[in-house]
């Protein structure tokens, strides 16, 4: 039979064990919680980790397509203007031997010297030829041509030849205002709508 | 048993329980450190290959954007070609038609 001290001594041992499982248990349980929350909250961050690559390999992606994109326009834009700039030459070029066909030039030669008349508003107006066209242009061709106009305006031929192709400048008697139509100046002011027409044409634009 | 032998029972008792929950206390915090680094070590770990596996989607992406964009471009190019082509077949008659703009001049 166990005496009074011993089972004193008993309890105190009991209780030091329990208390001594209680502090395993509380670490234990401590512990299983961590590494829960732990392996959520990796979980997350790896989650993240490859969402944000996922991310990042998407926008690379899309910039290499879309690099590609703008090269390729640029490309379309180099090789559009060439041809485009091919038809300009061509047209510059049969500009120029347009202004050999009297047949055709005259009547073109006349319009822009009638035009440039009444854009002056004037009743005597100087008209201006290039070397070329002064030594083989007839006057009396062109103001057969302006005959309505010439019976009511003044028309004087200047000496003086001008540097253009062809076309004229068309100047007040005392010089003071003058209407450029040369052939030079009708393409430079014309380019712009050239380019949309051949553009239209060529590209279906 | 006599008091001087019980007294010292108990002392002993106590010397006994307090070295248990002395060990309990050691192995608790044991346990809470094992975890510690534990934790610490899994998370590089799983950090370590999830890298791994961002670099690898990476350098996929990159790939698969060299791929797309190379075949992007050649089918354009031969789009272009033939654009370019067609384009050239029509000079004759652009020109045509600029000349036609150049010498209409509206009195």
């Amino acid at each position: 039979m166990m005496s009074e001290s011993s089972r004193f001594t008993e309890d105190i041992l009991t209780t030091a064990r329990g208390k001594a499982e209680s502090l395993v248990r509380e670490a234990e349980a401590e512990a299983q919680r961590a590494s829960e929350e732990a392996k959520l909250a990796i979980s997350k961050d790896v989650e993240t980790l490859i969402r944000n690559a996922r991310a990042d390999a998407d926008a690379v992606k899309r910039r290499q397509i879309s690099e590609a994109r703008h090269r390729s326009k640029i490309r379309e834009q180099q090789q559009k203007d060439v041809v485009m700039q091919e038809v300009l030459v061509e047209v510059k070029k049969r500009s120029l031997e347009f202004t050999l066909n009297e047949t055709r030039y005259i009547p073109l030669l006349s319009r822009l010297i009638e035009t440039g008349i009444r854009e002056l508003g004037v009743n005597a107006a100087t008209i201006h030829l290039n070397e070329a066209d002064l030594k083989r242009v007839s006057a009396l061709a062109v103001e057969k041509e302006l005959k309505s106009l010439s019976e009511r305006v003044k028309i004087e031929w200047s000496r003086e030849p001008i540097a253009a192709s062809g076309g004229a400048i068309i100047s007040s008697s005392d010089g003071r205002v003058r209407i450029v139509s040369t052939l030079d100046q009708r393409l430079e002011a014309l380019e712009p709508k050239l380019l949309i027409e051949a553009g239209k044409t060529l590209f279906g634009e | 048993m006599s008091g001087i032998e019980t007294v010292k029972a108990i002392v002993d008792a106590e010397k006994e329980a307090a070295r248990i929950v002395e060990d309990a206390t050691t192995r608790a915090a044991a346990i809470r450190k094992k975890i510690g680094s534990s934790i610490q070590e899994q998370r590089q770990q799983m950090l370590a290959e999830a890298k791994k596996n961002a670099s690898t989607i990476a350098e996929r992406a990159k790939e698969e954007g060299r791929i797309e964009a190379d075949r992007y471009e050649k089918e354009y190019e031969q789009n272009l070609r033939e654009l370019v082509a067609k384009a050239s077949a029509k000079k004759a008659a652009t020109v045509e038609k600029l000349m036609a703009i150049i010498t209409q001049v509206d009195k």
